[in-house]
């Protein structure tokens, strides 16, 4: 493909010359992200379709009134292929919109996974660049006040899996992560993002998993992430962890993983709590695996049990997947193969115990290295 | 069983000429019928076939009436996705030239689909290649691979035919644009690739709208029903919740209408076929009742012995059976070969009035051998049934009379007369009976009646002969018409049977002539009223049917700016459902088709008065064929599927049609536009300066449109050479199987008129005995066989004659809907008379020369 030689061909040159500085805004038509970017809302809750990268990312813990146990996940996201195409045609296709959804039921120990993809066409799928509204065929989600609403429905082997959840996030204020929302990715300046999340949305609605419908309740969090070039080839992927603390402390560490398997200095993290925002760099914090699962399906070994220790914040944690096999395939849709679920967290903050919920994801473990598919 | 070997097989063995004629007649008409089965199975298949291949694991359809599904509608249908997977797609035939500066007039006709790959792999399966290994990519790269707006994929088939390599450039031809495309993979032999040969073209559904310029529009959306779900409800559930204008199928009706739009044409097909069938079935009756009529003696030995009246009856009907089976056995891989033939000469057809189809013989399958024995053995049967019967009734005492009974059989007897009155009788009944569902079916049947009402009338018109022309023969011939005359006056019971066989056969090709002739005449007239315009401008002259290849607006500016151009109108088509029936409905410029009388009207009597009235309102003019069909008359109101659902319109005049028997209903551009869409032309005719020369106007504008608008233009000259060829090819299948029909019986007279030389040695040498000449002998013959000829010939023309006026006037009108004004084509009929009887004539020598040859060892009755 065309596309992908240019980009290669960029990759070349950026080694050859080193890093071109803060001076590149455009790369193949599509916008960069830069430092000095000033994120607004709502105005930034929507689409941004001149980066090529975008996605509304939602996890959550949620349970029924019995204590029933479930995680979620609903993902949509956009990559542009032609940021400026000729051919008038509705169906030309400018961007790629696909959407994963995935629901962990505990008791069971199952993991139901569904995927979409879709060209905007005659408008089955696409992102408002006005509001934050969101949608792949008849999955969607919108934002209306302080409310977000998601919707996803599908019918799969094991009978019907869909949600229907409003996330309110109160008064709370996005969270930028990095240095103001721009978050350093790769060594280059434009490998990076606009990042931020609401970390902690009161969460109300209806499951259903194989055909059985539950009311729940719970915590979710949201990402929205854009730019157009995140990774360098030398990164294969990463492992990303959302914490809701049960004291209403919320984490967020990710680190990125290079082809040597050291993790990067670009990784890092965010602490929220009720008065502050704390920015974490890779040296504020500790990650070290302590457990791996082998996906009988890909024969990636994921570690599924981590070490946490962020000494400044007094907190030394255990992070376990509450079941392992919370593997998505996602053939159909971005052709990643990642790990992404429902996690225990447990430990202790300034030596008093301490107890949390969160959603943890790594990639890279299977299939092509990440960097291929997020260039 | 072994009295059948005895008698019956014993008999075949000495019979031999007759049974073999009979068989090998059997079989042919076997043959043809197979050869015509399977080129009536071959069209229709042939569309199934890419049907199937191109719906895949399609279960329902969604289309709309005329130019496609607008997608503005297409938002609005996210429901659809509860009940399975959508697919849009984008479905054309098109020209591909295989190279971009080559030989511009080597093109193929392919079948192109745009689809949205995301969306269509559950639907079709398109394996890429890669030279001999499979290429395994996943759907994103699928997609960038078809993603720019010049890739196209095309089939390993076609891709070897002109060594084309990924990367090289092919040419895309629609209406009078072409577009250079890329080739950017190669499929593999799976799947939709391979439909009509590997002339299959892949494309994303954006890129396909481009090149075809077709924008906002798909031609279908594909459903893929769940599997838990059940097709039949969901096709309900869908159709209470679609929108008015829109409509949803299974992809098979597609196929089924085809079916219905071509079942006519196959009816009467098969039903032609069926002649040389029949003339071998006469043959059958003719070879049993002769051994019934020769071995009384024996029947009654056999009697005298104890057999029972059922074993005679079982006897005789067992040799018709034995040469049915034997005769079916042979004809089904001679129909085989035969199909070849048969399928060339009707996929043209069928591909120029109905669907694009493949001229290739499909497998023979069980069904047809079946068939065959089905049709072939009971034929034979029944046919034997008469003779069979009469020999059961053979008194055990004929056993001790001397060939009394053949004398007494050939008695002038009433029911020679009744029987035949009796058929015309139905004939003419049934030759008022209105149409079953569309097909002629009583209209066949009184043809039947007056065929077999004819074969029942030769024995009294031999007779009649007998009593009129004994004078006149010796007046003629002398001696040996004497003696020929005596030898066919005792033999008419033997000879009617070849006789009506050979003047059925003739009887229906001079029907055929005269139909065909009549037709000709009448599309000649046709043509000569409504081709008035100078100049007729289309994108392909072979362009595929239901091609919307279309001719661009600049295009026809073009052409209309020139100074010698008076008027332009532009004609163009869309395929429509109307009921259970395919039709076409047309727009074209209804005030310059008034100003040019480009139409000839059936009613009402001031037809361009009514057509200019049409102009500006909810108003159409229907073809014949569209008036006939479906009952509708002047100021009638007829509803029509339109984008925005069912639409009256009125009626305003009927108009002769010969193009199609699928009924056309034409609106004046305006309203069409108004209902559908602007319709973008796919021919113009235009109107010249009388003082202008066509052919150097053509040139001038041959030259103005340059070489990338690819457009033909004829002048009204070549046009009508065009329509005509068409029409001969048309009926060049028509004329193949009468010429079969008329080789079987002449065949079958030779047969005749060698056993009854066969049976009269000994009377023929005794003649030597008492000084006839051998040049008399053969002289006699051959003037035997020329009566023959005579009267066969007399019998077939009267009787063609009526059974034309039943093609003409009844079985035509009720298959297509055409009105054909009657014109006989006097040179033809005098011509094809004149080789008849030098045919039947000649099919009298080889007995001749082998009377010539009895002497007397053949009295003495010594059996060689």
């Amino acid at each position: 493909m065309r596309c992908q030689k240019i980009l290669a061909i960029t990759f070349l040159l950026m080694a050859v010359f080193g890093p071109v500085g803060g001076t590149q805004e455009v790369l193949d038509g599509w916008r960069l992200a830069q430092p000095d970017y000033v994120l607004e809302f709502p105005r930034d809750h929507a689409a941004h379709s001149d980066y090529r990268i975008e996605w509304w990312y939602y996890t959550g813990n949620v349970e029924t009134v019995e204590g029933r146990r479930f995680g979620y996940q609903l993902t949509f996201f956009r990559v542009g292929i032609n940021p400026s195409p000729i051919n008038p045609s509705q169906w030309t296709v400018r961007d790629l919109h696909m959407a994963h959804f995935a629901i962990t039921d505990v008791e069971r120990g199952t993991h139901r996974v569904s995927e979409r993809l879709n060209r905007s066409g005659v408008g089955w799928a696409g992102a408002s660049t006005d509001t934050l509204q969101v949608w792949n065929e008849e999955w969607r989600a919108s934002m209306t006040g302080t409310t977000h609403r998601l919707q996803a429905i599908d019918t799969t082997e094991h009978g019907e899996l869909s949600l229907d959840l409003r996330l309110d996030s109160g008064d709370a204020v996005p969270v930028r992560h990095g240095v103001k929302g721009f978050s350093q990715k790769g060594r280059q300046i434009g490998n990076a993002s606009h990042y931020y999340s609401f970390t902690r949305l009161e969460t109300v609605g209806q499951l259903v998993v194989d055909g059985e419908s539950f009311d729940v309740s719970g915590f979710s969090w949201m990402d929205h992430e854009f730019g157009s070039s995140f990774l360098e080839e030398s990164q294969i992927g990463w492992d990303w962890f959302s914490i809701q603390l049960d004291d209403g402390t919320d984490v967020m560490v990710y680190t990125i993983r290079s082809i040597d398997g050291e993790p990067g200095r670009l990784s890092s993290g965010t602490v929220v709590t009720t008065e502050s925002v704390t920015v974490l760099d890779s040296s504020d914090y500790q990650l070290t695996p302590v457990r791996r699962w082998t996906s009988p399906r890909t024969g990636a070994a994921y570690p599924v049990v981590w070490k946490l220790e962020l000494p400044n914040e007094g907190l030394s944690l255990d992070v376990a997947a509450v079941v392992e096999a919370q593997e998505l395939v996602t053939a159909e849709s971005t052709g990643v193969t990642y790990w992404e679920g429902t996690v225990d967290v447990s430990g202790t903050r300034n030596g008093e115990d301490i107890a949390g919920r969160g959603y943890l994801e790594m990639t890279g473990y299977a299939g092509p290295p990440m960097s291929t598919v997020l260039r | 069983m072994r009295l059948f070997i005895w008698f019956i097989l014993q008999n075949v063995q000495q019979q031999r000429l007759r049974s073999v004629a009979t068989v090998a007649s059997l079989s042919v008409g076997v043959a043809v019928v197979v050869a015509i089965q399977l080129a009536n199975m071959s069209s229709v298949r042939g569309f199934s076939a890419v049907l199937d291949a191109v719906a895949g694991r399609t279960s329902l359809e969604i289309t709309a009436p005329g130019v496609g599904v607008p997608e503005e509608r297409l938002a609005v249908l996210g429901w659809l996705r509860e009940f399975g997977f959508v697919s849009p797609v984008v479905d054309a035939d098109v020209l591909l030239v295989p190279t971009v500066d080559g030989d511009r007039d080597r093109f193929e006709t392919v079948r192109l689909l745009g689809i949205d790959i995301l969306r269509d792999l559950p639907f079709r399966d398109y394996p890429l290649v890669d030279g001999a290994r499979a290429r395994r990519i996943t759907t994103q790269e699928f997609l960038g691979i078809l993603t720019d707006t010049d890739a196209v994929v095309l089939t390993q088939a076609f891709s070897d035919k002109y060594s084309l390599e990924v990367g090289d450039t092919v040419t895309m031809v629609v209406g009078d644009r072409t577009t250079t495309l890329r080739l950017a993979a190669v499929l593999g032999n799976d799947g939709p690739a391979q439909v009509l040969g590997g002339n299959f073209a892949l494309m994303d559904i954006a890129a396909a709208q481009w090149a075809l310029d077709r924008f906002g529009f798909v031609d279908r959306l594909d459903i893929r029903v769940h599997e838990d779900l059940d097709v039949a409800e969901v096709e309900q559930d869908i159709s209470a919740q679609l929108p008015p204008g829109l409509d949803v199928g299974r992809p098979g009706r597609r196929g089924a209408e085809v079916e219905r739009m071509l079942r006519a044409f196959h009816f009467n097909l098969t039903a032609l076929s069926f002649v040389a069938l029949l003339v071998g079935l006469f043959l059958v009756y003719n070879t049993v009742s002769v051994s019934v009529i020769t071995r009384q003696n024996e029947i009654g030995m056999l009697r005298t012995m104890g057999v029972s009246q059922g074993t005679i009856l079982g006897l005789f009907l067992g040799e018709a059976g034995a040469m049915a089976v034997l005769g079916t056995l042979l004809g089904v891989p001679l129909g085989w070969l035969l199909a070849e033939g048969a399928v060339g000469l009707t996929s043209s057809t069928v591909s120029q009035f109905w669907v694009a189809s493949a001229a290739q013989v499909p497998p023979l399958t069980w069904d047809v051998v079946w068939l065959a024995f089905g049709i072939a053995v009971p034929l034979a049967l029944a046919a034997a049934l008469l003779p069979a019967y009469e020999a059961a009734r053979v008194a055990p005492m004929a056993a001790v009379r001397v060939d009394a009974a053949v004398q007494a059989r050939d008695r002038f007897q009433r029911r020679y007369l009744y029987v035949p009155a009796g058929l015309f009788a139905a004939a003419w009944w049934m030759a008022q009976q209105d149409a079953i569902d569309g097909l002629p079916v009583f209209g066949l049947m009184s043809a039947l009646a007056i065929v077999f009402g004819a074969a029942f009338l030769i024995p009294a018109l031999l007779y009649g002969f007998r009593v009129a022309s004994s004078g006149l023969m010796v007046r003629w011939f002398r001696v040996e018409g004497h003696l020929a005359h005596v030898n066919l006056a005792s033999a008419i019971s033997r000879l009617s049977v070849s006789v009506a066989a050979l003047a059925v056969s003739l009887a229906m090709m001079v029907a055929i002539a005269v139909m065909v002739g009549s037709f000709r005449e009448t599309v000649v007239y046709w043509v000569g009223q409504t081709l008035q315009a100078d100049l007729f401008i289309s994108t392909a002259r072979n362009a595929p049917v239901g091609d919307r290849g279309s001719i661009g607006p600049d295009t026809e500016a073009l052409i209309a700016s020139h100074s010698s151009v008076l008027a332009v109108d532009a004609f163009t088509g869309v395929d429509v459902r109307y009921g259970e029936t395919p039709i076409v409905v047309g727009a074209g410029r209804f005030q310059v088709m008034v100003d040019h009388g480009a139409l000839v009207y059936k009613a009402p009597a001031d037809g361009p008065r009514a057509m200019a009235g049409a102009i500006g309102t909810d108003a159409v003019v229907v073809s014949e064929a569209f008036s006939l069909k479906h009952g509708v008359s002047v100021d009638d109101v007829i509803s029509l599927p339109t984008p925005q659902g069912e639409t009256r319109f009125r009626v305003a005049a009927i108009y002769f049609d010969y193009s199609n028997d699928r009924g056309i209903v034409v609106m004046d551009t305006a309203t069409f536009a108004q209902h559908f869409s602007s319709p973008r032309p796919s021919g113009l005719t235009v109107y010249l300066d009388p003082d202008a020369d066509p052919n150097h106007i053509r040139d001038e504008l041959q030259v103005a449109l340059g070489p990338d608008r690819r457009l033909f233009i004829s002048t009204n000259a070549t046009l009508r050479g065009e329509v005509l060829r068409i029409f001969d090819a048309t009926f060049a299948i028509t004329y193949a199987l009468e010429a079969i029909a008329i080789a079987v019986s002449m065949f079958g007279i030779a047969a005749t008129l060698l056993t009854l030389v066969l049976e009269r040695r000994r009377e023929i040498a005794m003649l030597r005995l008492v000084g006839v000449e051998r040049y008399q002998l053969r002289r006699m013959i051959v003037i035997e066989a020329g009566v023959l000829g005579v009267v066969t010939q007399v019998v077939g023309l009267v009787v063609g004659l009526a059974l034309s006026l039943l093609l003409i006037y009844v079985i035509n009108v009720q298959s297509f809907g055409w009105t054909i004004q009657f014109h006989a084509p006097l040179p033809f009929l005098a011509q094809s008379t004149l080789a008849i009887l030098v045919a039947t004539t000649i099919a009298g020598l080889y007995p001749a020369r082998l009377a010539g040859r009895f002497d007397l060892s053949d009295v003495t009755g010594r059996q060689e």
